[in-house]
Formats: structure tokens, sequence, C-alpha cells
């Protein structure tokens, strides 16, 4: 093996991290983050856009600006660290769990990441959570949403997002309110999941609340993710004509079953999504007119600006960087990094076990977050208690929240029953 | 001739002894941990490539499905641990076991297949597999199963953050492989396939059976494969059908082995060497851009080789050894 | 199931395995001509639909009206291809299958790399177009216009190299497959007969690309799940046989879709592979293959 090589690479790294953006002074006392997500290949569109997120929020944390209304917003660094810089690193995952384990081991050892980010997908945020206990160095797992990655009793692994679990309590939580508000309530459910961790996960703990709720489950259609053709699967779908579709499925399919759907005639009553790729600017863009009252849940509510004042700032960074909005997982991504870098600043030091004790006695209020979340506080398996979703519905190609009613910035379009 | 060739392939073996020498002893100078990955990963496809070659080099069966004995056996030695409580230094040998009983399977129908018929085929009868495995609850469907960490030691073949004792692993598994193909071509065998693979009508004449011959280099093939599946899914963790099924570990198996040289001996290793090394540090270097120039460099390189050394990169070597061909 | 299902079903099943047929034709082409498999072929239609979303982005041009463009494009593009890399891949002295094999797999990857780096990773559609969203109704079977407007294109682009086959050109196609060497006596140049059918067969995907992305999205990836179903597709009818690439396209089309109807759509994959195999055990060299 040829070191030379390594250490070409590792500098080169370097400088390309350094002129990114704000961190370009490297002062010695840099406190490095190792971000891993998919840069390439599948999930490389998300992927991007968290490396963006990432950026962003880096810039809030380090940057001389005026406050910020969300933890860490005051910028200059983190005070407690005599006003170290946070500086991250990224690496590819390319989807892959061997790739991402690999990824992970790298920045630790070579790049003295004191805490990874990551990952997207719930297969990378498997090994990469596994490093982590290994080297003892927190994961903070921004957008994993599958439960099983926190029931392993790992150490080191914390997630300020909500999983499957909650946020399909959410969406059923909504069913049940609009059908007290309108008298009108879904009877019928169609699940359509993709043939993967995230569509199995989120199909079983919605097969699970469906019967708790009484709703009949009229399809249950596992399809192959990115299928040259779902028209056979519309047809299925029409046939049943469910009350509720509950899709779970990432961009392309999302845009791909709308369009068939339309296709074959069939008008769905309400289509209820598990966000993924109903939440992509790439899905509005492609469904275009098709997306015109569809639901999804978010952890995310651009619209809640009353309520967090923070968004809109936030959201104009993000924007000049990236010339999209914030959505359902940037935001997240966004918020991950602050809690982290909160918790590095209230341990004074980056060393991991203090950063991890931090971690522990994390206790964000949810006004300083742009979140719709209660806060973040970690359980005793690092799982964010207090984030609560939301449901939002597409209006003139945005989403606008239309659940928990207090949070409203529209009255829901419920056409069941009608 | 006789004596000429018993020369060779004693030389053969004494550059191999030489080779593993350094192979264990220089790991024990290299403590970054990135480096010894990606030794491990190159140690690994060169084994796994050897495994590929006998089938596809020695006996001139091109299988661009060997993702399904890689994954059999990775599931096989993964479930008996974690249902059966079968350490994984056990289990990896029900893998390979698997792994050749699969191949078989698959040869008894595809074998009668020529040429690219037999490529496809291949193809299609691993991704049955990858989807079979993907939709199949008992195995963990696409939620995939979690090695549980355990104590370090040999008969669970988990070290922890140690890299050196996996290192050590693969390269017995590479050396294994190695040692099956040179054994292979000096045994009977190895002179009926690759009549069997240069003339078949010739091979038949002499009396070769070819339905059999092609049989018996898919169980030895498949075994290493499986072997090196089990080896590969205790090394990352966790394991689901995307990654250790998937269409393109086929592909990556076959490929050290033809870049660095159809058929022959080193060829796999020398490809490995070349390949691996190149794939992993672009994309770690690379990749953190996220603009899709390691897929652009790694792509580019798998051309112009394939293009400057048909016969791989072996045939620099050999040129040296015999002076300008 | 209703009878309506069933007929909707077979609609589908019959509208997309025009496309595969149209996708795999090209392949099947190539391969009869030169013995070559394209490994990057799906790669092939990602550029052609690359190339609508760009011109539709820029100008609003229907991808209609592009069809003539694109091909032209794809059919340059094949051309230099051949020149370029698969001149020099069949000029080896040693394996000359792997080489082949190799060289179209490295292009592949390094097309899509190339995609990530000028269009971003996110998936791109072409909306609004003239039959975007419209169906014709047949007492409740729907057909929709693109996917219909596609099957009508690839109906006319295999008359299409059909009638090629019958011209002087198609003779001297015919004549360079049945024997590569004896036609340089006779006058043929071999290497540009071979060049052209890169053309035609880059060309032929290229159209397929164009129907394509009236109605499907674009990505970097887009070729890949196409293109596995067009070896199939190839192999199924047979190397070599374009009517053999449009019965099995229309076959594939079919049993996928009608698995996905009485199993789980997320085995209709396996039941195309299951049928595949099967006739390949009674027929090694696919339904309608000499090669």
């Amino acid at each position: 093996m040829d070191r030379r090589q390594f250490i070409i690479g590792a500098g080169a790294m370097g400088a390309s991290a350094a002129a990114m953006g704000s961190t370009a002074a490297r002062a010695a006392d840099d406190v490095v983050i190792g971000v891993v997500y998919p840069l390439t290949g599948n999930g490389a569109a998300v992927g991007l856009d968290a490396k963006a997120a990432y950026e962003v929020a880096a810039r809030i944390i380090n940057d001389t600006h005026p406050a910020i209304g969300v933890s860490m917003g005051k910028g200059g660094g983190l005070d407690k660290l005599g006003g170290a810089k946070i500086r991250l690193v990224f690496a590819d995952s390319q989807n892959d769990p061997q790739k991402a384990r690999a990824e992970a081991e790298r920045l630790i050892t070579q790049d003295k990441a004191v805490a990874i980010v990551g990952s997207y997908t719930s297969a990378t945020g498997a090994t990469i959570s596994q490093v982590t206990e290994r080297y003892e160095v927190p994961y903070m797992s921004a957008d994993n949403s599958s439960p099983s990655l926190h029931q392993r009793g790992l150490k080191w692994f914390f997630r300020t997002s909500p999983h499957d679990e909650m946020f399909t309590k959410g969406m059923f939580d909504f069913l049940s309110d609009v059908a007290k508000k309108t008298g009108r309530p879904a009877k019928t459910v169609a699940l359509f999941y993709e043939d993967s961790i995230f569509g199995t996960d989120s199909s079983n703990v919605q097969r699970k609340l469906a019967a708790a709720a009484g709703m009949q489950v009229v399809a249950d259609i596992r399809y192959r993710a990115s299928s040259p053709s779902l028209s056979t699967e519309a047809q299925k779908l029409k046939a049943a004509n469910a009350d509720v579709i509950l899709p779970s499925s990432y961009t392309s399919d999302a845009i791909l079953i709308l369009r068939a759907m339309a296709e074959i005639g069939y008008k769905p009553k309400a289509v209820l999504a598990q966000a993924a790729g109903f939440q992509e600017s790439a899905f509005m863009q492609g469904a275009a007119a098709l997306a015109e009252g569809v639901m999804s849940r978010s952890s995310f509510a651009l619209d809640a600006d009353k309520l967090r004042p923070a968004i809109p700032v936030v959201n104009a960074l993000y924007k000049d960087h990236n010339k999209k909005d914030l959505n359902d997982n940037t935001s997240r991504e966004i918020t991950a990094l602050l809690t982290l870098a909160d918790a590095i600043n209230r341990a004074g030091t980056a060393k991991p076990d203090a950063i991890r004790a931090a971690l522990v006695g994390t206790d964000i209020p949810g006004s300083q977050t742009i979140m719709p979340w209660a806060g973040v506080k970690f359980d005793e398996n690092g799982q964010n208690t207090l984030c609560n979703p939301v449901i939002q519905q597409v209006f003139d190609g945005s989403y606008k929240t239309v659940w928990p009613f207090d949070l409203a910035a529209k009255d829901v379009i419920w056409t069941v029953g009608t | 001739m006789d004596n000429f060739i018993t020369r060779r392939r004693r030389h053969e073996l004494m550059v191999a002894g030489g080779l593993l020498v350094v192979a264990i002893v220089v790991p024990l100078f290299i403590r970054d941990v990135t480096a010894l990955n990606v030794i491990i990963l190159s140690l690994l496809f060169a084994g796994l490539s050897q495994a590929w070659n006998i089938l596809g080099g020695y006996c001139g069966q091109i299988s661009l499905g060997h993702a399904l004995y890689f994954g059999m056996g990775s599931y096989v030695s993964t479930l008996l641990y974690v249902h059966g409580a079968i350490p994984p230094s056990i289990g990896m040998f029900a893998g390979a076991a698997v792994g050749g009983l699969a191949a078989l399977l698959v040869g008894w129908p595809c074998f009668r297949l020529s040429g690219h018929y037999y490529a496809i085929a291949t193809v299609v009868v691993g991704e049955i597999g990858y989807l079979l495995f993907l939709n199949w609850d008992y195995v963990g469907g696409a939620t995939g199963v979690y090695i549980p960490i355990a104590k370090p030691s040999l008969l669970n073949l988990q070290f922890g953050k140690d890299k050196l004792p996996y290192l050590y692993v693969v390269l017995a598994f590479c050396a294994a492989t190695w040692l099956a193909a040179w054994l292979i071509e000096g045994s009977r065998w190895g002179y009926a396939w690759r009549a069997v693979k240069d003339d078949m009508v010739a091979a038949r004449s002499l009396g070769v059976n070819i339905f059999s011959s092609k049989m018996a280099a898919a169980a030895i093939s498949g075994a290493f494969t499986g072997l090196g599946g089990a080896i590969y899914g205790l090394y990352v963790g966790y394991i689901d059908p995307d990654s250790v099924m998937a269409g393109h570990f086929s592909i990556l198996i076959a490929l050290p082995a033809v870049l660095g040289g159809v058929g022959t001996l080193w060829g796999p290793i020398l490809g490995a060497a070349l390949l691996i090394p190149m794939k992993e540090l672009s994309s770690s270097y690379l990749g953190g851009s996220g603009r899709g120039v390691d897929l652009m460099l790694y792509g580019a390189m798998i051309v112009v080789v394939a293009l400057a050394q048909p016969q791989g990169v072996v045939s620099l070597f050999r040129r040296r050894a015999h002076g300008p061909a | 199931m209703t009878l309506e299902t069933i007929l909707q079903v077979a609609a589908g099943g019959l509208l997309m395995g025009l496309i595969y047929a149209l996708v795999a034709a090209g392949l099947s082409l190539i391969f009869g001509l030169m013995d070559v498999v394209n490994f990057a072929h799906g790669e092939l239609m990602m550029l052609a639909m690359y190339a609508v979303f760009v011109i539709w982005d820029a100008s609003g041009l229907d991808p209609m009206l592009q069809l003539p463009l694109v091909a032209a494009l794809l059919f340059g593009t094949g051309m230099v291809i051949y020149r370029g890399l698969i001149a020099r891949a069949l000029s080896v002295q040693f394996n000359r299958g792997m080489v082949q094999i190799f060289v179209t797999f490295g292009l592949a990857i390094f097309i899509r790399g190339a995609a990530q780096f000028v269009w971003g990773g996110d998936f791109k559609s072409v909306n609004a177009t003239w039959l975007a969203g419209r169906s014709w109704n047949f007492g409740g079977v729907y057909l929709p216009l693109p996917q219909l407007a596609a099957s009508v294109v690839c109906l006319a682009a295999f008359a299409g190299l059909l009638l090629i086959s019958r011209t002087e050109f198609g003779k001297a196609l015919e004549a360079t497959r049945e024997d590569r060497d004896a036609v340089a006596l006779i006058g043929i140049d071999r290497d540009r007969i071979f060049a052209l059918g890169w053309g035609l067969g880059a060309g032929a995907v290229g159209i397929a690309g164009v129907m394509l992305a009236g109605f499907y999205y674009v990505g970097p990836n887009v070729g890949v799940s196409f293109a596995l179903i067009a070896y199939v597709t190839v192999a199924l009818g047979g190397f070599g046989s374009m009517l053999g690439a449009l019965v099995a396209g229309l076959l594939i089309g079919e049993v996928e879709a009608f698995t996905a109807a009485v199993l789980e759509p997320s085995l209709k994959q396996i039941g195309v592979f299951a049928v595949y195999l099967g006739v390949l055990m009674f027929r090694p060299r696919g339904l309608f293959g000499k090669l």
C-alpha cells in the first residue's frame, strides 16, 4: 500500500474542507465531525442535499452573524471551547453498508472525528452505529428512520428525529382527529410500500396501527423499487379503492405511481404518504398537478414561522446555498448537527465520552429549534422522545401544514366520504 | 517439457510462499485502519476472483451470477450464528458447502447453454436469488440481519477494532484459493477443464466428460465464493440482500480476474491489487465531492486496462520473463 | 379479478412490452452483427432521455418533435463509441469476448458518473407535453396516450429496421453477419458496416428513450433496470433476431404485468426470469435464435 497516496489524499480532503465556506482559517483546535451520506449512485440526490444542509448548519455555528433563535445560533464557534470551529469532513457511503462502515472508521481514525453524523438509509446507519460503538464516539442519526436502530441497546447511538413507529402513530392520530372533526372517518386503507428496509418497517407499523384503529386493510402491496412500470400496481390500488392510500416510496416511484394512477383514470380519495420521496422537490416537479391534495407526514413545517421565527432565517441561508427550500430531511439534518454542537459546547471539551455525557443531558426546548417539536431530550436508548410529526397537504405546488390543528396553516381538504 | 513444467510450477510455489511471508510481515507495520481495510478488501476480492477464475477462467464458463453463492455463504453462516448459536468459524464452512451446492444446482440446468446464453442465464439466476431473499421474512427480508457484537475471539471471528486478525483470516482465504488453483493447474482435472474451454469437440474425443468437468469446477468455485461471502458478512457486521447479493457483486468478483488475466494463477491477485485500491481510494477521497468523479475514473480505468492489456496485466510480467513475444 | 382488471393489466403489459422490445432491438442488432453484448445499452437510453429533458427545459420543444434530432444524436454517439472503443476491442488478439464485455461495462460506469457530474443526482421529469396526462377510455380500459404513442413509434421503428434489412445496406449487413472475412473480397468495408450497425442500435434505443421520457423520470441510474430486462429480452428472443426481440418483449411485458397482478408486485421480475429459464430449457438458443 502506498502511504504517500493516503497523505496526498488526506491533504486534498483537508484543503477542500478548508476551502468550503466558513472554516477558511483552520485553527488547531477545530472540532472535526464526520458526515457519511450516499453522494453517488442511488440516494445521491438526497445525500447531496444533506451535504448542503450540514454546510449551512456549520455556518450557523461558526460564522459571526446576528443571533438566530436556535440552539448554537449565536455564531462565532463553540464559546466554551474558546471559540473553536466545527469542521465537517464528508464521505460517500455509496449507499453500501460496507462502504459506510469503512468511511466511518476512516473519519474517526484519520480525520480524528469526535462524532459521526449520518446517513439517510437505515442499512448504512446499522453499520456506522456498530463502528461508533466499537470506537466509542457518538453517532448522531439525523434521518435514519428504522426503529430497529435504537432497539439494540447501543451506548453511543443518538437520534434527534422520530422513527417509523412515531411517524406512523402521528399519521393514525391525524386520521382519528380528522374523523372526529369532519364526521367522515376513513374505514379502509391501502398499503403501498417498496421492498426495502424502509418500506418493510413502515408497512409493519401501519398494518398494526390500522388494525388497532379498526380500519380494514383492503390492499397490501409490496412493490419492486425503481421498476420500469407501476401500471399493474396502480390497477390493484384502483380495484381496492381504499379510503386512504398509504405509500412508502422514494422519489422516483412516488412520481411514477401518481402518474400511473392518473393514466388509468383513477383519482384516489386520499393519499397520506410516509414522507420520503413525497417530500422531495423533484417529486413536486415531476408529479406537478397530480400532487395537488396529496398529504404527507413530515417532521418539519416550513410554514410554522409564527411558532418558530428562526425558520425563515435558516431557510433563507439554505436556499441561498442550495436553491431549494428546506424539507423534511434537510431540516432534520440541520437540527441534528446543531444538537450535537450544543452538546460538544456544553461538554466544554472535544473528548467523545464528555460529549456523550452532554448528549445524555440534552434538554433543548422546541422554541430553540426549527422543528415543530416539543424539544430534544434523549431516552436511555438515545431516542429523542419529544419529536412529534406533523401532517401536510399540497396546495398549489407546495406543502402546507394541516395537522396538528393548532399548528395548521391551512384547513385540511378531506374528501373521504363526500 | 515435463521437466520445464515441473520447474515452473515449483518456481510459482516459491514466489507464492515469498509473497505470503511479505503479506504476513508488512501489515504488522501498518497502523492506518483505512490502509488495512483496503488491503483486507483487496485480499478478499483476490480470493473471490480466484474462485471465479476456477470456473470462468480454467473451465471457460463466464458466470455473471456469483453474487448468489457469495450471498448464500454469508446468509448461511450468519443465520447459523444468530438462530443456531453456531460460531462463525464453523458456520463459514457450512456457508461454503451451501455455496458449492448452489453452484451445482445452478449448473445442472445451465451448463447445456453456451456463450452469452449461459452468461445471461447466470445473471437471471442470481437476480432470482436476490429477489427471493428480499421477500423472504425468515431470513430477515429487506430488513437484513445484524451480526451481534461478541467477545473478540478466533472462534467468533470477531476482533473488535483490531483489523490485523481479520487481515490474516482473509489472507488465509486468499492463499487457499490460490493453492486450489495451483493444484488444479497441475492435475488431470486442470487439463480436462482447459480442453473443455478451448475446444469442446476435441475434449469429447479425448474422452473428457464435459458436463461433469463443468460441474466439478462449479462446485469448487461456488464453495470458495460462499466461504468468502461468509467472511465478508462477518467483517461488515450486517447483511441484507442489497449488500451481499446484488448483481454488481457478480461483476466485482469477475472483474479482477479479467483485468489481471483470465485463466492464470496470478491474474486475479494482480487484478485485485490494482482494481480494489483504485476503487476504494477514489471513492474515499473523491466521492466526498458528490460529483460522480470517482465513478468516471473507475469506469475509465476498466476501459483502458481492458483495451491496453487484453490478456490481463499478468502479461506484462510474462513478457519480461520470456523476452519480447 | 374482474374482466376490466384483466384487460387493463393486459393493456399495460402490451404497452410496456413494446418499449422493452425496442430497447432490446438495438442490443440484438449489434449482437447479431458482431457478437458484442453492449453493457452500456441502458446508459445510451439514459443519455437520450437527458437529451430530451435538456432540450425541453431550454426550448419547451415537445419530446415528439425532438424524436428525429435525438435519434440522430444517438446514432452519432453509437458510431463514435464504435470507432473510439469497440473497433479497438474487436482488434485485440486474445480474450476478445471478455475485453468487449468489460469495455462496455466500464463505459457504462463512466457514463453514469458523467451524467451525475453534468446534471447532478436529482430526478428530472419532462412535464406538460402534448400527450401528458391524457388517456383514451375504451369501456373502462384506459390507454394512456404517451404510452400509446410510444407503442406506435416502436412498431414503426421495427418496420423501419425491417425495411433497412431489404436495402443494399441491409444486404451488406446480412453478408457481414454471415461471413466477416469474405465480405472484404466483394468490396464491402466491414468496419463501416459495423460502425453503421452501432449507429442504428444506439439510434433504436435513443428512440425508445425519447418516447419513455414523455412519461418516465430521468436520473443517472435510470438505465439500469431497463438494461437488465433488455438482456433477458434479447436472450429470450434469440441473440441477433429482430422478430425474437419483438415477440420476447411483448411476452415479458405481459408476464411481468400478470405476475404483479396475480402474485405480489415485488415478485414480478421473478415471473419474467422463471419464464426465461423455462424457455431456455427447451430452446437453448431462445425462441428465434440461430446463433
